[in-house]
């Protein structure tokens, strides 16, 4: 009986068998050799996991802030990692003294990677172009372009300081090429070329032996797609990128051996929004109602952001991989440190009390006349950094001065219709002040998009505002932008009138193999992928 | 005559079936709060109105949904799909690259868990009861309850982070061109995410097969078949596999809509450039409606495909489910 039972288990056993050999016999190591068989020294390649592989590179459609254009594009000017406005295709410009017209000489040796020279007419044509699109790029302010030899003059409508920063993140293409097709088969005059391209898989640059500018040290650059963390992670873990984006719990918890942790200090911040107005102050474009009888009291809103101890946040939410966050520009040359607070918790129960918010019932939440002090505070559903942050600050403001803070998740299309009437956590960090301007003009209420959602609106703070973007240079705008925050009375900043609650600047993480230097970065701006790559022709690996 | 009128049924559902499925992908597509100016707005802020307008203009916002429907269907039924804004190619050429890549890795897997799934069924139901039978069903239970992309990430910690044996994701080795990639390079590329995909159907499968053959081993003719004299391996051959069979089948070829839906995942998290992977794309981040479109009409023929084939194939295999023959 026993040997009879045998039979089938035999039979069955065998036919998996098989099925498993069938299946695992190819996997004999067929891979290429991985990157770290070189010696590091003999080395000019670089792998890089990276989570947005784009569908196309025409610069055209897209700003080079964030973007690839500072890879395969060449621009006007450029920035250096103190925001300084460097020359780069032009090699000086002039601002008029009526700020409207920018006349921009450009050097005689640039070529396209096809050896086409970059002429005057080419810069012509990509302004031109950009104007009648409905473009990421904002020209709006532009009046004509014009190629005189080889200089380029533009003129403005009206006088816009920020402008010069616009023309630094417009990659130029070439006239002649430019078409049907240019997006996939990009040709540039920047540091590198577009080799190869496989959309959700993998991009190939090398470097362009055309540059005019210092011939990058890396000359092949594999970027290979990798949307979630944890893939990031295992292709760190067996040595298969040279560099990857992280984040503060896998890097808290992983040490890799052959990699160090590159810590990049950002304007990456993340703060809540707070409607500043009561209910029932109308409605959005879309129909949504604004408004918010809680928060509309500037004595609550600068209650909250008195009474967090930023530190505390870095710590317990983001494990120490962030900086406290004060405004939207932090680090940035239009910031203003007077505009800065100190967390005061005692400070923050004062203005409480002062404006009637007391715990009559007892039950550890502040109110006045019968309207408790709590308010929901939505993230985006998914957003682990946010969710944490959000949480941390709600514990710390409820035990410190009873005002309670709900976390809750929602999806990004609802949040836009609450966004207008419910605290939310947003993030920002830009290199442009011109957000700045967005984010609290009164002009920018109400449109649904994610600037003033709180619908602010402060007649001296508009003022500075349009004397900042009106002013002739970027420098000459700075006290205005100051001004804007804080002038010793009121301001968009915290000290001021409070709209936002800023809480944190996020690190930017990145695994990085032992003896790749990625030279110095600008501060980075909101997204961590193309801020770490923008100055990808600095990058060397040390011998 | 008979087998003209099946076809032509058959043909009537298919159309039908494609026909609501566009209606309601359009209807569901539109009734998303998020709109492409709204996508514009978001990931262009501070784009100014101007500019808006443009969009409004390009993507036809300010039409009615009816109009845009009828203008799609017309542009269907001419061929053209047009274009997807994600890959900036036109939406059949993306389709069609992309099944080449997922058909391989769908095909694999399916292949795979079926054999094993219904291997695996036969040796549970011939130990029904015992330990082996006790042990693999638990972990058959186990995998049914696990997610893929839980299954694919874990595959990558041990197959690729630990053990290093397979690559952590892709259809070839990075920074080779197209040209240079040989065949075994691909089937390196492919074995953990099919594995991946294969468990998703294959725990199912054998479950299934399991309680089919015990039905079988508990019945009279079994019994009769036993008192013949005829060993267990005869009655699993004779008796058991065959009628277990049918039931198999028709599951497996039925999972073509969670083979799909797997392949979403399991693209996704190995970076598989597939259709699945295609999918996300164009339904996450991008808001990419014709690629959208097409790929829903396209994995409803190819779910459909395999909902007919499972009818077809019970009709060989059972006599008894042919039209007109009455049990």
């Amino acid at each position: 009986m026993k040997t009879r039972k045998l039979l089938p288990l035999t039979l069955a056993l065998a036919l998996a068998a098989a099925l498993f050999a069938a299946c695992s016999g190819p996997s004999a190591p067929h891979g290429a050799a991985a990157p770290s068989d070189l010696p590091p020294a003999a080395r000019t390649e670089v792998t890089i996991g990276f989570p947005d592989i784009p569908s196309g590179f025409d610069p055209l459609t897209i700003s080079g802030h964030g973007s690839y254009v500072p890879l395969l594009y060449s621009t006007l000017v450029a920035l250096d990692p103190d925001m300084n406005v460097t020359p780069d295709l032009a090699e000086s410009y002039a601002v008029s003294d009526d700020a409207l017209t920018y006349t921009f000489k450009l050097r005689g040796d640039a070529r396209f990677t096809d050896g086409a020279p970059v002429k005057a007419s080419d810069v012509a044509f990509t302004y031109n172009a950009i104007m009648s699109l409905a473009s990421e790029i904002d020209l709006s302010a532009v009046d004509s372009v014009a190629a005189e030899g080889d200089t380029v003059v533009i003129r403005l409508k009206r006088p816009r300081s920020t402008f010069i920063l616009d023309v630094a993140g417009i990659g130029i293409a070439p006239e002649r090429a430019y078409g049907e097709g240019f997006a996939l088969n990009p040709i540039g005059s920047g540091p590198f070329k577009l080799v190869q391209h496989d959309v959700g898989q993998q991009m190939i640059l090398e470097a362009n032996e055309n540059y005019y500018g210092k011939a990058p040290a890396i000359k092949r650059a594999v970027f290979v797609n990798m949307s979630s963390e944890d893939q990031r992670l295992i292709a760190a873990k067996s040595g298969q990128v040279d560099i990857t984006l992280t984040s503060a719990p896998l890097a808290a918890t992983n040490a890799i051996d052959g990699y160090n942790l590159l810590v990049e200090k950002t304007v990456d911040n993340m703060g809540i929004v707070m409607p500043v107005i009561p209910a029932g102050g109308g409605t959005s474009a879309k129909g949504n109602p604004m408004g918010n009888d809680v928060t509309c009291d500037p004595a609550l809103r600068k209650a909250v952001a008195y009474a967090i101890d930023r530190q505390r946040l870095c710590d317990e939410a983001l494990d120490g991989y962030a900086t406290p966050a004060w405004s939207e520009n932090d680090g940035m040359p239009w910031h203003n440190p007077e505009s800065r607070i100190e967390t005061d918790a005692g400070h923050a129960v004062r203005l409480l009390e002062d404006a009637g918010w007391i715990d009559e019932d007892g039950d550890g939440i502040r109110e006045k006349n019968g309207l408790k002090a709590s308010f929901p505070v939505y993230y985006f559903a998914g957003d682990s950094d946010r969710q944490a942050v959000a949480m941390s600050a709600a514990r710390q403001v409820k035990e410190k001065i009873g005002v309670e803070m709900r976390v809750e998740g929602m999806g990004e299309g609802d949040v836009m219709a609450l966004m207008v009437s419910q605290p939310v956590v947003l993030a920002w960090g830009s290199s442009n002040p011109f957000t700045s301007y967005c984010l609290y003009h009164s002009s920018s209420i109400g449109k649904d998009d994610w600037y003033n959602p709180e619908s602010f609106g402060n007649p001296k703070v508009d003022g500075y505002l349009d004397a900042a973007l009106g002013a002739r240079t970027l420098d000459e705008a700075i006290p205005y932008w100051k001004k804007a925050q804080w002038d010793g009375v009121t301001g968009t900043s915290m000290r001021g009138e409070c709209p936002y609650i800023f809480l944190v600047n996020k690190d930017h993480l990145y695994f990085r193999r032992d003896g790749l230097n990625t030279g110095e970065q600008m501060r980075h701006a909101h997204g961590a992928a193309w801020a770490l790559v923008a100055n990808l022709k600095d990058w060397y690996w040390e011998s | 005559m008979g087998k003209l009128k099946s076809v032509a049924i058959y043909a009537a559902r298919g159309v039908t079936l494609l026909l609501a499925v566009s209606i309601f992908s359009f209807m569901l597509a539109s009734a998303s709060p998020i709109d492409p100016e709204t996508r514009y707005r978001l990931s262009h802020p501070g784009a100014s109105d101007a500019n808006v307008a443009k969009m409004r203009e390009y993507w036809g916002v300010d039409e009615p949904p009816a109009e845009r429907y009828l203008g799609w269907l017309g542009g269907v039924l001419r061929g053209d799909w047009g274009v997807s804004t994600t890959y900036r190619r036109p939406v059949l050429e993306v389709v069609g690259t992309r099944f080449k890549t997922s058909l391989a890795l769908m095909m694999t897997a399916w292949a795979f868990s079926g054999l094993l799934g219904f291997a695996v069924g036969c040796l549970m139901g011939v130990f029904r009861g015992r330990w082996p039978d006790r042990v693999i069903r638990r972990f058959c239970l186990l995998l049914c309850s696990a997610p893929t992309f839980w299954i694919g990430l874990v595959f990558l910690a041990v197959f690729a982070a630990a053990l290093g044996w397979f690559p952590f994701g892709l259809a070839v080795p990075p920074g080779v061109p197209p040209d240079q990639v040989t065949m075994g390079q691909r089937i390196h590329h492919l074995i953990l995410p099919a594995l991946t995909l294969s468990f998703l159907s294959f725990a199912n499968l054998a479950l299934h097969t399991r309680e089919k053959l015990g039905d079988v081993f508990d019945s009279d003719y079994a019994l009769f078949a036993r008192a013949r004299g005829e060993s267990d391996a005869s009655v699993l051959l004779r008796h058991g596999a065959r009628n277990a069979l049918i039931p198999a089948t028709m599951l497996h070829f039925g999972s073509f809509a969670e083979l799909f839906g797997g392949s979403v995942f399991a693209e996704t998290i190995f970076s598989y450039p597939g259709l699945g992977a295609a999918a996300a794309a164009a339904g996450m981040g991008a808001s990419d409606m014709p690629l959208f479109l097409g790929i829903v009409m396209f994995s409803a023929c190819f779910v459909f495909a395999g909902n007919l084939m499972a009818n077809i194939l019970a009709q060989i295999i059972d006599p008894r489910t042919r039209e007109g023959v009455k049990a």
